[in-house]
């Protein structure tokens, strides 16, 4: 037995040209929830087709509980999809549906019958069991999709964006509900979405794609927090971009001089040497915005407020710097109710964060960006610099 | 991105089942009652002018009496009675149903592997294939008949293949005017008929519940029989609905290619108009070939009724 229910090895799939799964390799823990995120073309449904075997490694090797899968066909692995539109049988009953798997495998009646109930209860769906698939809503199919794959008991439980074809309030429930069935059941579950918000929320890592490749593994703070890449840092929430260049660095430390001259104080682990072209990443939250110059900060540029959306609880403002580059700040709305919410447009304002909030992202742990321009939703999600 | 794009078809369609009566509602309620008459009035024209009245006409006239001078107005059950006790006519029947059947069986059996294989199996001959199976459809009943003739007569093809190889002494006479040369020329014929249909089922068969049956341990041979077979079945039963009633109704091709055994039960019918001038009996045998076709059609309609269990496939 392996501590490993799943693990890819140099995995590479091409179709004609396009390598659309580029040498991955990953682990995924017994019981975990990965999900995989990116952009739609970035790989993430290729790589769960060759875990369920609908797809096989152009080279690299895949391991279900250890060992090779290699040529396995669909059938005889130990895995089951929830399919993006459920592709449940619209011939056979829900009881039929969910006891297809059982049936394949010849289990005594009296058994599946058990179990599907069992199932059913689990996905809260008893009394359902007479209706065809037509006759649920489009959250009930989900579920029964998800009782049809759970009650075989695979080793990984694959799940294909499997709320994508849900409304906004379904979906949200549907969230809460996936994460307790994953509690109860204990089986891992990958998790293919693009859904940045739906990856945070419920994974307990995040392997972040793009182009076919993982740009990040990491648990959804790390990815949040400490994004290796411009790409990540740009997929996941909103980012502020600043380029400089590395004047001096102490261990950890390293001072960027901007364009304008201003210099920045940022933390990095990785190799950014003096004289390299950097990005200093910051998060808009992590900004303090101030009227005054504070007397002791490690960052501070002056700008000036130029346009403001005001969101209940927070209020995001886009403040252009000295030297012209725009920055977005998130500010709290945690003053008191009588005074005015927000800072009106053309404000004089500082923008003040410590050095431990920045990050520095070098063009060293960049991934080679093929083709940028077909993939329009990073692009819509990239921070503007 | 191709890859990933052949993943996101249309979701399979969720709406509930709609009776006729319901949609009819629906458009009253839209379009009001002038316009809807207005719309459904060249379809109900058509119907009392090619359906309703000659039916009436064929009930009115099965009562009437044939005589020496022409058609009489009577109400007599005997061209009934004449049917039931001369059993030539229902052995006819017998006759034709059976041929009907082999036809269709043989038809569906050579039918579903190849229309599996257009819809499922190839890409790249689709289109070749299917207009090649569309072909006969353009060429005159008669000549698909008659071009039998020369391939499996005494100095056809078929013969003068098995004469050059020296495979027979002299020419085969087996070929040609029996029942196997009607069989042969009919499927031949109506074989579009079956293919047609079941290739559109399997091909509207959406390939993701394979791929499910497949991920639950479904080997290929139990997905086609659990998913893929039971969801072809409305073209299956279309075509078996068409080519039996194509089937069972032929009576050119008996009588040209069967030979001393190719009277069928189309052909005394038709011989009630044109030849004996019976007309008030062939009413009756258009009558009782009617009642088979529809009792096809309600054994037909209870399958088809799965149709409506599947949601609300087009």
């Amino acid at each position: 037995m392996s501590d490993f229910d799943l693990e890819f090895r140099n995995v590479t799939k091409t179709f004609g040209d396009v390598r659309a799964v580029d040498d991955a390799t990953f682990q995924v823990r017994r019981g975990e929830f990965l999900s995989l995120l990116g952009p739609s073309g970035c790989g993430k449904t290729t790589s769960l087709r060759m875990i369920a075997g609908f797809e096989r490694p152009t080279s690299g090797e895949i391991f279900l509980d250890g060992r090779p899968v290699g040529a396995t066909p669909p059938y005889r692995r130990n895995v089951n999809t929830v399919f993006q539109h459920y592709a449940l049988f619209p011939h056979k009953t829900v009881l039929d549906n969910v006891a297809f798997g059982l049936r394949m495998k010849r289990r005594p009646p009296a058994q599946i019958a058990e179990r599907v109930d069992r199932m059913l209860a689990l996905v809260e769906l008893p009394g359902v069991g007479r209706r065809f698939p037509h006759q649920l809503s489009g959250g009930q199919q989900q579920r029964v999709a998800l009782a049809r794959a759970l009650i075989n008991e695979p080793t990984v439980l694959l799940l294909d964006e499997p709320l994508g074809a849900l409304d906004l309030k379904v979906r949200r429930r549907m969230q809460q509900e996936l994460k307790r069935i994953h509690r109860e059941v204990g089986v891992t579950f990958v998790y293919v979405t693009h859904d940045q918000e739906e990856a945070l929320t419920m994974s307990d890592r995040i392997a972040v794609m793009n182009h076919g490749r993982i740009e990040q593994l990491d648990t959804p703070s790390g990815i949040y927090e400490r994004p290796a890449t411009r790409f990540v840092a740009g997929f996941i929430g909103l980012t502020n971009l600043l380029r400089g260049v590395v004047e001096a660095r102490h261990d950890r430390d390293v001072v960027v001089r901007l364009a304008s001259g201003a210099r920045l104080r940022a933390e990095t682990a990785d190799g950014a040497v003096p004289g390299a072209e950097v990005d200093v990443a910051i998060r808009p939250e992590k900004i303090q915005m101030t009227a005054v110059r504070p007397a002791a900060a490690d960052n501070c540029l002056e700008g000036h407020v130029t346009n403001f959306v005001y969101q209940g609880a927070a209020t995001e403002y886009q403040v252009t710097l000295a030297d012209s580059p725009e920055v977005r700040v998130i500010v709290q709305n945690i003053g008191e109710t009588w005074r005015a919410a927000v800072v009106p447009v053309g404000t004089r304002v500082y923008l003040c964060w410590s050095r431990g909030a920045g990050l520095i992202l070098s063009d060293a742990a960049e991934a080679p960006q093929r083709d940028p321009e077909d993939d329009e939703a990073a692009a819509e999600r990239v921070a503007w610099r | 991105m191709a890859i990933e794009g052949a993943a996101a078809r249309p979701a399979l369609p969720t709406g509930a089942v709609r009776s006729a009566r319901q949609d009819l509602l629906a458009l009253l309620n839209r379009w009001g009652w002038v316009k809807v008459l207005l719309f459904l009035m060249p379809a109900c024209l058509l119907l009392m002018v090619y359906l309703v009245i000659p039916i009436v006409m064929l009930i009115v006239m099965s009562f009437y009496r044939s005589t020496l001078f022409g058609v009489v107005p009577d109400f007599s059950w005997n061209n009934y009675l004449h049917f039931l006790r001369n059993p030539m006519f229902p052995n006819l029947l017998l006759r034709s149903i059976r041929l009907a059947v082999t036809v269709t069986a043989i038809s569906l059996l050579v039918s579903y592997p190849f229309a599996y294989f257009l819809a499922r199996g190839t890409r790249r001959f689709r289109t070749t294939l299917l207009i090649l199976v569309m072909v006969p459809f353009w060429t005159s009943y008669l000549i698909r008949t008659m071009s039998w003739l020369p391939i499996l007569g005494i100095k056809g093809l078929v013969n003068y293949s098995l004469m050059t190889l020296q495979l027979v002494e002299s020419p085969v006479e087996a070929f040609l005017f029996n029942q196997f040369s009607v069989v042969l020329t009919l499927i031949h014929i109506y074989l579009p008929y079956m293919v047609v249909p079941i290739y559109l089922s399997l091909d509207r068969l959406d390939g993701r519940l394979l791929e499910a049956a497949s991920d639950l341990g479904a080997t290929p041979l139990r997905t086609f029989w659990h998913v893929t077979l039971p969801l072809s079945l409305p073209g299956v039963v279309g075509g078996i609905v068409m080519v039996f009633i194509a089937a069972f109704g032929a009576y050119v091709t008996p009588k040209l290619l069967g030979g001393s055994s190719g009277i069928m039960f189309g052909n005394v019918l038709a011989d009630q108009y044109s030849g004996t001038f019976n007309w008030p009996f062939g009413a009756v045998l258009a009558l009782i070939m009617i009642a088979v076709v529809l009792g096809l059609l309600v054994v037909a309609s209870r399958f088809a009724r799965l149709d409506a269990v599947f949601g609300a496939r087009a």
